[in-house]
């Protein structure tokens, strides 16, 4: 809506934002004034990330990334530089994801000139002391080895599935690498990579807020002093698997059983058909969303976990964000399925120990059998003309809210240029105000199906192999309710219930590994 | 700087509730420059609290139902985690909007929509196009005044809870915020966390007549305030609040709060586990949310001062002696006398002591030594400054706001606090530093790979 309406409104509204792209120099420039902000925001886009780590050095983007926004520049030590920018509060620092990194500074107006010289400095003359490297590297190389496997078996489960969906190429690892990957790099390797991946010649500049035009015109011209970038991100082309492939991570300790599925699939903003999928998508599992299939079906009717969804792109730090956020673009893409953790057989013996007291495998074979059968019945079926209506005219309002912020909004159009688009949100409403339920049924088929994908669950030791052995020998899950719960159920639930247990996933192999062997 | 907000948001994240829709209280950052924008107040004859704050987001409003009822008013045995659960309930549907006809109605609003509960209120929130307003009123006012679900539909949503705990038990710091939290705390309910005691979660099928008394309690316009920021006038606001959340009648329900006994001695609590990075934390005592007095505000400006990337403290640790990954602290806004948390991520177990006592010696310095003219300045600077820079969206100022009127119930307390800290001195800073940095008001966490972790 915001997006929209200041684009149509524009030098027509005092106060109202106009986009502005500038012709290229050297590096590109997009501008979105916002003349009564309180705020300036500069997002400095590089097309490189962790896609661009050398063999043997995963992680090295990341750390570069985290290094260059750390430490000092050649005026200032980081200490020093510190002090200065205490009372302005302003913020800073970089995202890396596997093709682009992006170095975002916030700042109030009133230190538009105060703190331009951190930026510059920091941009072009990072001080790389051996002080930060070895603090930095640090705190990497304890993120991939015990942080990700004891904070969130959600955000594990979805590299782990990385991992395995994108195996052989440089997309499979996380974007702080792997463990072995992180402990190899030097402080060497960050200078030049820094020398070899941030380069005017792949950069776009990006800007937003309360700031005249000649603070524009200086940030160009200092960020032409960049060297020219060498290196390029390496963009993995999958060929499509065949089977269903599961990989059970097991844990000490784990509550529950978390589950992501996924699939290469060969399209992306940059495509026209990818309106029409995202229909189908929401229909299926529209994030954090009530209304979406998956989560009415598991969630809101079987009461099986906290929530269901389905993908077609990916979704950064999904269990905080309510709303996407920019900044991950990629041009290798897949479809994914969400499942957050379910019970295990154990919880369950303990929580209901005379109705489950002999249950051998916990809810996860059933929610993931649930969860495919959906999707299944939409390729097999396609969407009613009803939902497509109510879910598009769900998403042409939804779509709006993507850019809320200025920042986001700016996130969003460096988002637009990667993928080809001056504007994907804008353009986004008129993509969808022309759709018809044939597209969308269309795209479906075209891109969706159930026989031939990745499935990782990471889940407690006492889980892991019943349920390694469930799916291996696609042996029939009934749901198992407590019965408070069964007692109530609608017959028709009941009769699903039969339908989904006994629904056959076409599973080719089953790996039990154990936690310590994850991201090595 | 980046650091001291991922450190901050961790501290806050683990210290008050414990999960992101049972979100974390926020820590006391919250403001020391005046709320930019005008606020217009009204209130129903119920009781009802209407607030609008126009704002130039064009086409889109937040409207927001800040219910001043959270875990601490769960006053009884085997109820801990009721108002995070209840907050579930109300996605059960009505006579008028059934659960699937109430989602329709969502999905055609096209809004972001969705509520979270934390310590002292549960917050029910849209995001969306301004021009449905109404609509989003009727819907939100039938479920506050005529909410109704079957026995089966609350047994089944216990089950969405338990599997809510599951997923944040996975976290090594929830883990150890629900300890602390029991630990700090003997009478006060803000002993449990906001996700309630796993006993007391497992046995919320059996709780149905319970949930209907709670809403009785809670559910009722002198709880709630009515906010709504955007593309709106509040002569609108006014008349559709008039419209439909007239009707809705005022209840009579007070919770009896059980006053915290005074701490006599340190206490303390540990968590096994050799496969996770050291953690420290040490909670004191700290004060309630007041918009009158100034100990807050000089907790907040002290803590700030100690743990920034460019103090001395987190210059020894982190970056020369790189003993700690991160550190960082902050009193909490609540209603009532909570915790002020500092917490450490320890690079090797053996050196929790020296991070304990060098924290400790800072705190310690904080109450004698005299404070640095110009850090204070700056540390209203920064705070200053931190706050006005989020205030550049509809929810995010709707947000800020829903703080103020849970903590008082005023929402013109969002420009009586931040004025407080204009006027702390470092006079004052000493005497809150000797009034809360009490040792025996003291309760440490540790997470380490031994049974015990050191410090006792």
């Amino acid at each position: 809506m915001k997006q929209f309406f200041l684009r149509a409104s524009l030098g027509l509204l005092l106060g109202a934002a106009t986009i502005i792209a500038a012709p290229a120099l050297a590096a590109d420039v997009v501008e979105l004034k916002q003349p009564n902000a309180a705020k300036v925001v500069v997002m400095l886009r590089f097309n490189n990330g962790s896609a661009s780590d050398p063999k043997g050095k995963e992680g090295l983007a990341y750390l570069t990334s985290q290094l260059v926004t750390e430490g000092g520049t050649k005026e200032l030590t980081a200490a020093q530089l510190k002090d200065l920018l205490y009372p302005m509060a302003a913020r800073y620092g970089a995202r890396t994801d596997k093709e682009v990194t992006t170095y975002t500074f916030e700042f109030h107006r009133d230190f538009i000139d105060k703190f331009y010289p951190v930026l510059k400095g920091l941009m072009l003359t990072p001080s790389f002391t051996q002080e930060d490297f070895a603090r930095l590297k640090s705190n990497q190389l304890n993120y991939v080895e015990q942080v990700i496997r004891a904070s969130s078996d959600e955000d594990y489960s979805k590299f782990a599935l990385e991992d395995q969906l994108f195996r052989g190429t440089r997309y499979q690892h996380m974007t702080r690498g792997t463990a072995a990957g992180v402990r190899s790099i030097t402080l060497d390797d960050v200078k030049q990579f820094y020398a070899k991946a941030y380069g005017k010649n792949n950069l776009t500049i990006g800007i937003t807020g309360n700031y005249p035009e000649s603070f524009v015109q200086k940030l160009k011209k200092d960020m032409d002093a960049l060297p020219t970038a060498s290196i390029k991100p390496e963009v993995p082309k999958l060929s499509p698997t065949k089977g269903v492939h599961v990989e059970i991570v097991s844990k000490p300790d784990a509550l529950g059983s978390a589950v992501y599925a996924g699939f290469p699939i060969e399209t992306t903003r940059g495509k026209d058909d990818f309106a029409a999928l995202m229909v189908a998508n929401s229909y299926l599992g529209e994030h954090r969303k009530s209304y979406g299939k998956l989560y009415d079906k598991i969630r809101t009717t079987r009461s099986m976990n906290y929530g269901d969804y389905s993908y077609i792109e990916w979704y950064e730090a999904g269990g905080n964000n309510m709303l996407p956020v920019p900044g991950v673009p990629r041009h290798a893409n897949y479809a994914s399925i969400w499942l957050r953790p379910v019970q295990i057989a154990e919880g369950l013996r303990k929580q209901y120990p005379t109705e489950l007291g002999d249950l051998k495998v916990g809810h996860a074979p059933f929610a993931l059998r649930l969860a495919l059968r959906e999707m299944d019945g939409l390729v097999k079926n396609g969407m009613t003309k009803e939902n497509f209506e109510l879910t598009r005219t769900f998403l042409r309002s939804y779509t709006k809210l993507y850019g809320l912020t200025p920042a986001k909004q700016l996130g969003f159009l460096l988002d637009s240029k990667f993928y080809g688009r001056k504007d994907w949100l804008s353009e986004l409403d008129g993509q969808l105000a022309k759709l018809t339920l044939d597209d969308v049924n269309k795209a479906i088929k075209k891109y969706w199906q159930v026989q031939n994908m990745y499935v990782t669950v990471v889940t407690d030791d006492s889980e892991a192999q019943p349920l390694a052995d469930v799916l291996k020998n696609n042996t029939p899950s009934p749901m198992s309710y407590a019965k408070v719960v069964r007692e109530g159920l609608p017959k028709e639930v009941v009769a699903e219930d039969a339908q989904v247990a006994s629904f056959k996933v076409n599973v080719t192999d089953v790996k039990v590994v154990d936690t310590k062997d994850t991201f090595k | 700087m980046k650091q001291t907000f991922r450190a901050l948001c961790v501290a806050v994240a683990m210290l008050a509730a414990g999960a992101p829709a049972a979100q974390a209280q926020q820590a006391a950052a919250t403001s020391t420059a005046a709320f930019p924008y005008a606020i217009e107040q009204s209130q129903l004859p119920n009781g009802l609290k209407v607030v609008t704050v126009p704002y130039a987001s064009p086409g889109l409003a937040s409207v927001f139902l800040v219910v001043r009822a959270g875990s601490r008013d769960e006053v009884e045995a085997g109820k801990t985690g009721f108002a995070h659960f209840f907050e579930h309930v109300m996605f059960r549907g009505t006579d008028k909007y059934s659960k699937e006809q109430y989602d329709e109605v969502l999905k055609s609003l096209g809004a972001s929509a969705n509520a979270n509960t934390s310590l002292d209120r549960t917050v029910y929130h849209m995001t969306g196009n301004a021009r449905m307003l109404e609509k989003m009123f009727e819907v939100e006012a039938d479920r506050f005044q005529n909410l109704k679900y079957s026995e089966h539909d609350f047994k089944t949503e216990a089950g969405a809870v338990k599997g809510e705990y599951t997923k944040n038990s996975a976290s090594l710091y929830t883990q150890l915020n629900e300890k602390v939290s029991d630990a700090a705390f003997d009478q006060h309910t803000y002993e449990h966390t906001t996700m309630g005691f796993f006993k007391d979660v497992v046995d919320m099928p059996n709780q149905y007549e319970y949930s209907k008394v709670f809403f009785d309690r809670f559910y009722r316009p002198e709880y709630t305030t009515l906010l709504v920021v955007g593309d709106v006038k509040a002569a609108d606001v006014n008349r559709l609040a008039q419209q439909y959340f007239s009707l809705w009648k005022r209840g009579s329900y007070v919770p009896n709060m059980k006053q915290e006994a005074e701490q006599t001695a340190p206490r303390y609590v540990h968590i096994q586990n050799a496969n996770f990075p050291p953690m420290l934390s040490l909670s004191y005592k700290g004060p309630a949310f007041s918009d009158q007095s100034k100990d807050l505000p000089a907790l907040d400006i002290l803590m700030t001062m100690l743990f920034a990337e460019n103090s001395d403290l987190y210059q020894q640790l982190v970056v020369k002696e790189q003993k700690v990954r991160f550190v960082g602290g902050s009193p909490n806004m609540t209603r009532d006398p909570h915790l002020t948390s500092i917490r450490a991520s320890v690079v090797k177990a053996e050196d929790i002591p020296y991070v304990k006592q060098r924290i400790v010696q800072a705190l310690e310095d904080a109450k004698t030594k005299p404070l640095d003219a110009k850090k204070l300045a700056d540390t209203k600077s920064a705070l200053k400054y931190g706050n006005l820079m989020d205030l550049d969206a509809p929810d995010n100022i709707a947000n800020t706001l829903a703080q103020f009127i849970w903590l008082t119930g005023d929402v013109q307390s969002v420009n009586r606090y931040p004025a407080l800290y204009d006027q702390v001195t470092a006079q004052d800073i000493q005497a809150a530093a000797k009034k809360y940095f009490v040792p025996e008001h003291l309760t440490v966490g540790t997470i380490g790979p031994k049974d015990t972790g050191g410090v006792q």
